[in-house]
């Protein structure tokens, strides 16, 4: 809402700068968004008179003027031909800033002294182009006087950013009323009186409303005899100062009136209106009407037509139609002045995309009862500024016509709620300020029955509100709340999300954070399986681009993009996790499941590359050992590594499932380089992907810990050769089967292939620590037991000592 | 003999002081006090000696002897000290050059200042709730008072799923989910993700915010104020100005925006604040009568305040982000700056 400074002085008295004023608007909570000051900074710039002017002696073009400010006769130097000695000019002084910082300075031109500049429209920013400089009539102000002023432009514009409740505000007159309220001021409306002629209303049109439900009040005056002609100066610049075109005086004074009163109206060319009539009605399904946008709307029943005896003219509460508009032959008209219910207009306007000055208002909802108001004021106006002559009262159909309820109010209980205490009087005052009716209830309670205009206040709460905000909110104390002591540790599922991203943060992974919706194609880049539960997507009916067309159902793919997209910045050593919800659609239940999915990308150096280590590149164990560490951090036991190719995505010999007992929680492997290519990557990289939700579940609440042996350790090493058959998990196993109290950690300590070894076997070396609870274990007694672990090597693996 | 002795001592001293080595002084010592030594030589020659004399003679040898035994001793402790210099001298490495370490990981901002905001209010006694992103229309609006073709609704633009849901708007239907759960007295911190229909330089179609909700007895705006003042001292340093104004939300009333003084320029006004020397960061109130009815709470037992901020805002206004979408590009670059 836009309105500006001098058009609210012209309703209540407040004696606050423009700046005061937007911070009393702001703390009314009318949010002042912006503010412009019309003519800021021109105050050096006034009315002048030409008392004398000669032709420049070095040059042509140039006149020599002795120009008076009303206390001095300055000398000034002018290139404009369209002025004479006796004229009153504009003059900008020496030091005046005009606007594009264009700075006036004492300066010679050709020899000649100049004290300033004479002016034209388009130097004050007064137009987008002028001939020669700006020449005022005689009269128009003292001479010395600013030009901003003298004009009676000079004026603040404030861009208000209303709240949706704040309907009332939507006009000069509504935000002056706040203005009143808070400084206790008293507010001067607009004059409405009409000058009428003999005609009875009724004698020349007639109104029904066949939809009261939507249409609770219809309103119509019958001025004939009108000229249509521009608006004059007054009006325009108003309308221009709050960014509305000037059209022609009847329709400046529907749009005026609206913006001044908050009261949408409307204008028929009445020679249009078949029968002289409206009807208001429901539109039919289908039924089509040019509006005066010049489109073509096809109707449905859910809208609300305006109609004269054969067919619609306007789209209540929207807009009016091309076949009944102000022309410049018009000379009858009928003024509309109506309330419709918001959420008809609503409808209709969302359904078209049709938002207009007047729909806004409609759909806030307006004051029913200043529906006469605006329509004798607009009358009053046009009879003014257009001739012609009103016909006798106005056409009132009102069949929604409700009585003001009034709401039982507690002074105590505002108090209470608010923190603040405020006397009974004193909350009188603030209510009767804000033009309520009060009376006294019972038991203290107060009746108290709100303006029409204020369609937002229902409720005792809605008056509390009106307290505290009229009071102040910077009256309110700080204070701070007593309260019942609660218990409120973070959930087990919340410490162990926090557990996981700081071991994430601790292997060297920086987080990421991507869009929760995807593109559809995301599953085919995968190159899921036509069958895939992740293929059924959650789809966003009202997507902004197809590329965030579907909630996604694993973060791998957004992992991969962002991987690509580093990639392609040059930073080439990644290590990647996002922890986040995917969304997953479930048979025979409305609401989909949400469960927090782990995923990790990393490729690149394993440490970075530097000086101080070999650049060692990322693999395979990496990912796992990230994805081992997690598990240990959670205390999941029991975990195996089953090399099923898991996913279609992965390298089918470098990947494997994770369980936890039987459990699938996840998967690690190296991405399929057919996969990598539909992300444009040209780099092994290494994914993990597990299921957060499973994890709670498995990760053991209690660690047992066992106490280290009071005797030290020894340690064998043995080497074997296995087969590429014989998996590492098994040869432990192996170890592992010799039960014996004394066998400590085992640990594969290198695994060798090349020169040696023969082509499918790997040379494997085991180191075995040994130790007793009881005393230091001997050379015989550990030289056994390594016995017994080889010979088990060897005969139940059949693998080869070296 | 003695004259022999006090020569062999007068040549020996020098040479052990020249001596800059171990290996000399081990050599000067073998070839002095060794079994075939000089001075083992020397002594020797004791048994041709008078009985009268070679008590005094021996004194002379024992003598002899010590001095040579301490000055090597001496020269000895001197050279390995001098050959440790040398040797810790001729190892210094260039303190300059990086460190050896594991590579540091980071946390996202966004998380980051989820993490600091739930802890400060944890120290308030809220604990984090959460709830579903997919949600209901009821309570993302209808129990939050939005009633259906209501231009309230206009604030928040809608992404719309299959099934009549959408996707959350606020973070507000977990004060819904979770009032319909417990009774009060409640105090919780909702952070989560929400989604707005609109993308451009300083909306993100997707976003996070946190969401406060107290409710008990005799709870006022006057609380309200106290609270966020507590919590934006707590986040932004102790002496932060915190201005309230009024505003609307349908699920609260009284409703405020909340202004903290800018933190760029302290309140002079500058680009970052319009000029205004204020920045809104969060919007708050006391909780609507309606909601409360939604939830059967009744409304003349309890009262209550929730609010509402954007963790993306907070992030760009402690970090110094001017762009909200570099928090979401992942840029490695940018990340590894947490």
């Amino acid at each position: 809402m836009n309105v500006t400074y001098n058009w609210l002085k012209e309703f209540v008295d407040f004696d606050l700068s423009p700046d005061q004023l937007a911070d009393l608007l702001t703390m009314l909570g009318l949010e002042v968004e912006g503010m412009v000051r019309l003519g800021d900074g021109l105050d050096d710039v006034i009315i002048a008179r030409v008392e004398e002017k000669r032709q420049h002696p070095n040059a042509d073009k140039l006149s020599l003027c002795r120009v008076n400010t009303g206390t001095e006769i300055v000398d000034v130097v002018c290139g404009a031909q369209n002025f004479q000695s006796g004229d009153t000019v504009v003059l900008a002084q020496i030091g005046a800033n005009l606007p594009g910082d264009f700075k006036i300075k004492r300066s010679k031109i050709r020899g000649e002294e100049s004290c300033g500049m004479l002016c034209s429209e388009k130097e004050l920013g007064l137009a987008t182009e002028s001939v020669g400089i700006l020449v005022l009539s005689a009269d128009k102000a003292a001479l010395g006087t600013p030009v901003f002023q003298a004009l009676g432009m000079k004026d603040t514009l404030f861009e208000i950013g209303l709240t949706p409740n704040r309907a009332d505000c939507l006009s000069a007159v509504g935000i002056a009323r706040e203005i009143a309220a808070k400084l206790g001021l008293q507010i001067r409306l607009p004059a409405s009186a009409v000058v009428e002629g003999p005609e009875a209303v009724g004698s020349a049109i007639g109104v029904t409303i066949d939809d009261p439900q939507r249409c609770p009040r219809y309103a119509a005056r019958y001025i004939s005899g009108c000229l249509i002609a521009p608006s004059p100066e007054w009006l325009v610049k108003r309308l221009n100062a709050i960014g509305i075109r000037s059209i022609n005086n009847v329709v400046d004074i529907t749009n005026f009136v609206m913006m001044e009163l908050g009261q949408p109206l409307h204008a028929f060319d009445c020679s249009q209106l078949a029968g002289s009539r409206i009807v208001v009605r429901t539109a039919r399904d289908g039924e089509t009407f040019t509006t005066l946008d010049n489109q073509l709307r096809t109707l449905e029943s859910t809208d609300l037509v305006i109609c004269d005896a054969e067919r619609p003219v306007a789209l209540a509460g929207v807009m009016g139609g091309l076949n009944s508009e102000i022309e410049n032959e018009t000379t009858a008209i009928l003024l509309e002045s109506a309330c419709f219910n918001p959420a008809a207009i609503r409808k209709t306007s969302k359904r078209l995309g049709l938002h207009t000055e007047s729909s806004h208002r409609f759909e806030r909802g307006i004051d029913i009862e200043g529906v006469v108001t605006a329509l004798d004021r607009a009358a009053a106006l046009i009879v003014s500024l257009a001739g012609g002559a009103s016909a006798h009262g106005q056409l009132d159909v009102y069949p929604g016509k409700t009585e003001a309820l009034a709401i039982a109010f507690r002074p105590e209980r505002a108090n209470a709620l608010i923190g603040i205490n405020l006397a009974r009087h004193e909350i009188i005052d603030i209510l009767e300020r804000l033009e309520c009716r009060v009376s006294e209830g019972e038991d203290g309670v107060l009746l108290v029955t709100p303006p029409r205009y204020r369609i937002d206040i229902e409720r005792e709460i809605d008056l509390v509100e009106e307290i505290a905000r009229l009071n102040g909110f910077d009256k309110i104390p700080t204070t701070m709340p007593v309260a019942r002591i609660t218990s409120d540790r973070p959930s087990r599922h919340q410490q162990l999300q926090k557990k996981v991203r700081n071991t994430l943060i601790d292997m060297g992974m920086n987080e990421i954070i991507n869009f929760s919706f995807t593109d559809a194609a995301a599953a085919d880049k995968l190159l899921l399986s036509e069958t895939d539960p992740r293929r059924t997507a959650i789809k966003l009916l009202n997507p902004l681009i197809d590329e965030h067309s579907v909630m996604r159902t694993t973060l791998l793919s957004g992992l991969l993009e962002t991987t690509a997209r580093n990639l392609n910045f040059r930073s080439l050593d990644l290590k990647l996790f996002e922890m986040r919800r995917v969304y997953l659609g479930r048979d025979g239940e409305s609401m989909p499941h949400e469960p927090i999915s782990i995923a990790g990308a990393m490729t690149g150096s394993r440490d970075g590359d530097g000086w101080s280590r070999p650049n060692e590149l990322i693999d395979f164990y990496d990912a796992k050992g990230t994805v081992e560490a997690l598990l240990e951090a959670l205390e999941i036991g029991g975990i195996s590594w089953v090399a099923d190719a898991p996913e279609p995505y992965y390298h089918p010999g470098k990947s494997c499932t994770v369980l936890a007992g039987r459990e699938r929680i996840g998967s690690v492997g190296e991405i399929h380089p057919a996969v990598l290519d539909t992300f444009n990557i040209d780099k092994p990289v290494f994914c993990f992907e597990l299921d957060f939700e499973k994890l709670v579940q498995v990760s053991r609440q209690k660690v047992s810990i066992t106490a280290p042996s009071k005797f030290p350790d020894s340690s064998r090493d043995v080497a074997i050769l296995v087969p590429d058959s014989l998996t590492s998990e098994k040869i432990l196993a192996c170890v592992r089967s010799v039960k014996a109290k004394e066998l400590g950690q085992v640990k594969i300590f290198d695994v060798y292939k090349g020169a040696g070894i023969p082509d499918g076997f790997s040379s494997i070396a085991i180191r075995i620590r040994y130790r007793s609870y009881d005393h230091t274990l001997t050379e015989d007694e550990i030289t056994a037991l390594h016995k017994k672990i080889t010979d088990s090597l060897v005969q139940t693996l059949k693998v080869t000592l070296r | 003999m003695r004259e022999q002795l006090e020569q062999l001592k007068n040549s020996a001293l020098p040479a052990i002081q020249a001596a800059t080595s171990e290996e000399q002084l081990q050599e000067i010592r073998v070839r002095l006090l060794g079994r075939k030594g000089e001075l083992t030589a020397l002594m020797k020659g004791l048994g041709l000696l008078t009985p009268e004399e070679r008590p005094l003679v021996g004194q002379v040898v024992n003598r002899v002897r010590d001095e040579l035994e301490a000055a090597l001793a001496i020269a000895l402790s001197e050279a390995r000290l001098s050959a440790q210099t040398a040797r810790l001298q001729s190892e210094r490495v260039d303190v300059t050059l990086p460190g050896r370490r594991s590579t540091k990981g980071s946390k996202h901002p966004v998380t980051l200042i989820i993490e600091e905001v739930c802890e400060i209010f944890a120290g308030l006694g809220f604990s984090v709730a959460e709830g579903p992103e997919i949600e209901h229309d009821w309570y993302n609006f209808e129990a939050l008072n939005f009633p259906p073709e209501h231009p309230a609704r206009d604030m928040q633009d809608t992404f719309f799923v299959e099934n009549d849901l959408l996707l959350r708007t606020h973070t507000s239907p977990v004060q819904i989910r979770t009032m319909l759960k417990q009774k009060p007295p409640l105090r919780i911190i909702a952070p989560g993700t929400v989604y707005r229909c609109d993308s451009d330089a300083t909306h993100s179609p997707m976003f996070h915010q946190i969401e406060g909700l107290m409710v008990d007895t005799g709870i006022s705006f006057a609380d309200l104020k106290g609270i966020l003042t507590v919590f934006t001292n707590q986040l932004f340093g102790q002496k932060t100005g915190v201005r309230l104004r009024p505003s609307f939300f349908p699920f609260t009333e009284p409703s405020a925006e909340v202004d903290i003084a800018c933190v760029i320029c302290g309140g002079k006004g500058c680009r970052v604040c319009k000029g205004s020397g204020w920045l809104e960061i969060l919007g708050a109130g006391m909780v609507d009568p309606e909601v409360f009815r939604h939830v059967n709470y009744d409304a003349e037992d309890v009262s209550g305040f929730a609010f509402g901020m954007g963790i993306e805002r907070i992030a760009m206004l402690k970090y110094g982000i001017s762009d909200m979408r570099l928090l979401f590009e992942n840029d490695v670059r940018f990340l590894r700056q947490f």
